[in-house]
């Protein structure tokens, strides 16, 4: 059986962000179905519970069972939604993709959670450098609400519902839930402490549900639907729904490509719908399966593996956002390392010491090694800092996420940053130079 | 009601007040809603820490709090973790010990290591964690972090900061936003760049901006004012009270052979908390001036320097010689807000012996200096600490006896005024309200600093400064706060107090053997208010009007 795309099935489409050619390839029905039919909030919930549909934004935590969070008594506290939209995880790119390709197709689920939640307002978060998308999802707004999908009363329903876009900053950390709400709330982008959860107590004090933008999507069709035709795609009842994956590196065909979950890696790279083969018929040497802050894999890993969240957990790596990260024979581990580790540095938001430190630290010692002036010990001495900085050390998951890359490529290639500080150079290749690639 | 077939459940235990949290193995009462590191505080144990303050947000950023919760896999920041009855906190294992040594060596590869040259050595938490919980060694060696063109600047009228030394707990940024309520500092940029630092460069100028430097850990704020003037270890702390107004915030007074060289904050949660408003803070240094060293007694138009018991038998000899002459009524007490209950009592009870009724205290009005209490805020509205417990002496006129305001408004001229402060109000420096207490046959006055009216005196006796002596001030509160002796005057200066029981003494009254603490007696039993608290309980800055108790702990 061939997969029909179901999220990206629009796109491509001659002015598919327009409301008018949404509303003719049949959007919108599924708002119409909610409102207008039998549907309760909590059965709207029930039924994404059933569908399997879980966080497209990377944690892969149940969506249903994340609304099911918000208290039943909120004490007069409006309930907020908030769109995480703030995609930057490196090598991600899909819901850049969906947003500004069919914007209602987000909206329509937006409109729909936030009926479920019993939400009045809600807000797309929106990466600040989305300078476009953020245009297109302005303009798709003002649509629905000529057409009355958003607003007071809407399709007479006696649910009323705005939708705000909020540029951000541009900060990765503001991706992590509580430091996007801290920053919606107009305050610096640093994640805060927990419990209590945004559920309880989120953005301006309220109960908080935050939803990745491929996540809303999928509600929209799990509305129109159902929930069982939903969870009748992917690889197992735990791993259910169409999935956008984010291919980059050195394959022949990167972009972004919709399967089933649980797609097995190495169709996504050598099949002819997908990568299409490694560029210039070279080696895999190693596979970042869920972007930056997930531990990569080598070739003979990636052998057996779906790319979904408990096929990748089962490799002590993760799903994350489906960033794949394709790195070739000829690629330097260590300055690989190296490049991720100036990522997080640079994005650590300072709060807590072991990041705020630590982060700046494993990179100069990869700088170090890469550039030619490692010791023996320094190896060891990576090892060390990063496992003196994870596990609790600090308030969120970041530095969690910023030692994977530097343990896994340690873990794996050890020979590799070995042959590095024996010989002054790179195993592969011969740059010597960390400036090239800075 | 029938008894139910199953066996009955245990009773619920009863309701406590306290919780029980078992720290180590060793289960401990704590009462509720302080927070893990208080409530281990109270079991002996301490929990090293950098942003944690009691009266400020909690973060959970510096992580060197971490410990083992019972239940919980992961390690935890004690700080941000809630109380409950029951909780099992380990604080000894190897894991809660590595995490510490990991903070430690995060901590100290950016920081300067200057200790030598860093003006919050001996008092520096970083200085004091490292010691107790860091390892000797580092493994980093690379180039450290510099801050340049944000080191040695002043970022407000009083406060300096080094940048490079800061370690980012943010309790000066939460301090002039939760307390002071101004918000002039903040964060800038962020990861190992991440800086304290002004809103837009708008001056760090709250009225307590000090308590950021108080609140900074590290070396990172210092004062302007106290910078590289002596090394802490070398002071000698005093608990007294702040003479700038009539808040009366306890403070410690810093001193080192016989110079004052700070006030800090002394904790007290009924008054100023941890706090000190600025303006009071940086009265330490007028406690070091002194214009006045020698006694002088006017002899036929000029000044002669004499001794203190001859001045006072000068002064005894114009009492006698008015008394004699014109009756007691033709003389003039006047008390001070800047003298303590027991000199402004004994001026009372000098007058009362003498018969004379025109006695008076007046105070300067001054803007109104907040201060922020553990619960709400107090205002003090005039320069003097203690006018309250002035007019609680009894030094105002008598029914049918004259004011300051008849003296001065040329209604009534004493034959002789005695003042054992001469800085008692502006007034004193007045030429023209000078002149009017000059027109007294004889002008007595106790003096450290020299003002029109010390100049214009007949006897000048040297007095002590808040430093040198001991006594105790009421505050806006009617609080009674006892402060102590830093060190004793230079001869031949001595306290008002001692000055008035020599003088009181030999007119007859009292003993000249006396100390504070005896005249304290005398208010006790004499004073309406003053009666119920002991000299235990006032020591330390406790209180005795209205039977309050206040206790003090560390800053």
């Amino acid at each position: 059986m061939t997969f029909e795309p179901v999220l990206t099935a629009r796109v491509g489409r001659d002015r598919s962000q327009s409301i008018d050619t949404y509303v003719a390839d049949g959007g919108y029905e599924a708002l119409r179905k909610v409102l207008g039919g039998d549907w309760t909030p909590e059965a709207v919930t029930e039924e994404v519970k059933k569908s399997g549909l879980r966080g497209r934004g990377g944690a892969g935590f149940p969506t249903g069972v994340k609304w099911g969070f918000v208290p039943k008594d909120t004490k007069g506290k409006p309930v907020y939604l908030l769109c995480n939209a703030d995609e930057s995880e490196p090598g991600t790119f899909k819901d850049r993709l969906l947003m500004e390709k069919d914007p209602h197709q987000m909206i329509e689920g937006q409109i729909i959670s936030a009926y479920a939640l019993k939400s009045r307002t809600s807000y797309v978060y929106i990466r600040g450098e989305f300078f476009h998308g953020a245009r297109v999802l302005d303009r798709a707004i003002a649509e629905a609400y000529e057409k009355g999908f958003l607003g007071e009363n809407i399709l007479g329903s006696g649910f009323s519902h705005d939708i705000t876009v909020h540029r951000g900053a541009g900060a990765y950390i503001c991706g992590e839930e509580t430091g996007l709400i801290e920053s919606l709330e107009g305050k610096r982008g640093q994640p805060r402490i927990k419990p209590p959860f945004p559920a309880v107590f989120g953005v301006f004090g309220a109960p908080t549900i935050v939803n990745n933008v491929e996540t809303l999507c999928c509600v929209t069709h799990i509305m129109k639907r159902g929930a069982e035709w939903f969870a009748k795609i992917g690889r197992n009842e735990k791993n259910t729904g169409p999935k956008l994956y984010c291919l980059s590196g050195h394959v022949n065909r990167p972009g972004v490509y919709e399967a089933p979950m649980g797609l097995p890696m190495k169709d996504l790279l050598f099949g002819d719908a997908f990568g299409s083969g490694m560029k210039d018929g070279r080696k895999v040497k190693a596979v970042i399966p869920g972007g930056a802050s997930a531990a990569m894999l080598t070739a003979e890993e990636i052998e057996d593996c779906p790319l979904d969240f408990d096929g990748l957990a089962a490799k002590k790596s993760m799903l994350g956002s489906a960033a794949i990260i394709v790195m070739n024979e000829d690629t330097c581990i260590v300055d690989a390392a190296r490049n991720l580790a100036k990522f997080f540095s640079h994005e650590s938001c300072g709060q807590c010491t072991p990041c705020r430190e630590g982060t700046p630290w494993l990179h100069r010692v990869l700088d170090r090694i890469e550039s030619g002036e490692g010791r023996a010990e320094d190896v060891d001495l990576l090892e060390k800092i990063s496992n003196q900085m994870a596990n609790g050390m600090t308030i969120c998951v970041f530095a969690d996420a910023a030692i994977a890359p530097v343990l896994s490529s340690i873990g794996k290639f050890r020979d590799e940053y070995r042959y590095h500080v024996e010989n002054r150079r790179c195993l592969v290749g011969s740059r010597p130079s960390v400036e090239a690639t800075a | 009601m029938s008894t139910p077939a199953t066996p009955a459940a245990p009773p619920p235990a009863p309701k406590k007040d306290t919780l029980t949290i078992v720290f180590d193995g060793q289960p401990v009462e704590v009462p509720p809603g302080i927070n893990l590191i208080e409530a281990a505080k109270l079991a002996g144990i301490e929990i090293p820490h950098f942003c944690f303050h009691p009266r400020l947000s909690v973060v959970g950023q510096c992580r060197m709090c971490l410990v083992e919760i019972e239940g919980i896999p992961k390690i935890q920041a004690a700080c941000t973790t809630p109380l409950k009855d029951g909780l099992v906190v380990k604080t000894t294992t190897e894991k809660v010990r590595d995490s510490r040594a990991a903070n430690m060596e995060f901590l100290l590869i950016n920081h300067p290591l200057d200790c030598p040259i860093c003006d919050q050595a001996g008092e520096c938490k970083l200085q004091d964690n490292a010691f107790g919980y860091g390892e000797q060694r580092s493994r980093y060696d690379e180039r450290k972090r510099q801050y340049a063109g944000y080191d040695r600047t002043m970022i407000g009228p009083h406060v300096v900061a080094d940048m490079t030394r800061c370690i980012q707990c943010t309790r000066c940024i939460r301090f002039c936003s939760e307390i002071a309520g101004t918000g002039e500092l903040t964060f800038l940029d962020r990861g190992g760049r991440t800086l304290v630092w002004t809103h837009d460069g708008k001056p760090l100028a709250n009225d307590w901006s000090a308590c950021a430097a108080d609140v900074c850990p590290v070396g990172a704020l210092t004062t302007r004012e106290f910078r590289f003037r002596r090394r802490v270890w070398d002071l000698q702390k005093t608990p007294s009270v702040c003479p700038g107004c009539n808040v009366g915030c306890n403070i410690s007074i810093e001193a080192r052979d016989g110079v004052v060289y700070r006030f800090l904050p002394r904790l007290n949660p009924a008054v100023n908390d941890y706090w000190l408003c600025d303006y009071g803070r940086f009265r330490s240094e007028s406690l070091n001036e002194r214009d006045v060293s020698k006694v002088t007694v006017r002899e036929g138009g000029s000044l002669q320097e004499t001794i203190v018991p001859v001045a006072i038998e000068r002064i005894a000899a114009e009492i006698r010689a008015t008394i004699d002459s014109e009756g007691p009524s033709a003389m003039f007490f006047l008390g001070s807000a800047h003298l303590s209950n027991e000199e402004n009592f004994l001026l009372r009870k000098l007058a009362d012996h003498l018969g004379c009724g025109n006695l008076d205290v007046v105070v300067d009005r001054s803007r109104v200096r907040r201060m922020k209490s553990k619960t709400e805020w107090i205002e003090g509205d005039h320069y003097g600490a203690n006018y309250a417990g002035a007019v609680d002496m009894g030094v105002r006129p008598r029914a049918g006896g004259h004011g300051l305001a008849d003296v001065l408004e040329g209604r009534w001229t004493p034959r002789l005024v005695l003042a054992p402060d001469a800085g008692f109000a502006v007034a004193a420096d007045d030429p023209d309200a000078v002149a009017r207490l000059r027109q007294a046959r004889f002008l007595a006055v106790a003096a450290r600093t020299a003002n029109a009216l010390s100049r214009a005196a007949d006897v000048v006796l040297p007095a002590a400064s808040l430093a040198q002596k001991e006594g105790s001030f009421t505050n806006v509160q009617g609080r009674v706060q006892r402060f102590e002796r830093a060190f004793l005057p230079p001869p031949p200066a001595r306290p008002q107090w001692e000055l008035l029981l020599m003088l009181a003494a030999t007119l007859g009254w009292g003993d000249r053997n006396w100390t504070p603490a005896d005249v304290r007696g005398l208010i006790r039993k004499e004073v309406e208010g003053y009666g119920g608290v002991t000299e235990e309980e006032l020591a330390g800055g406790g209180l005795m009007k209205k039977g309050l108790f206040v206790s003090t702990g560390a800053v």
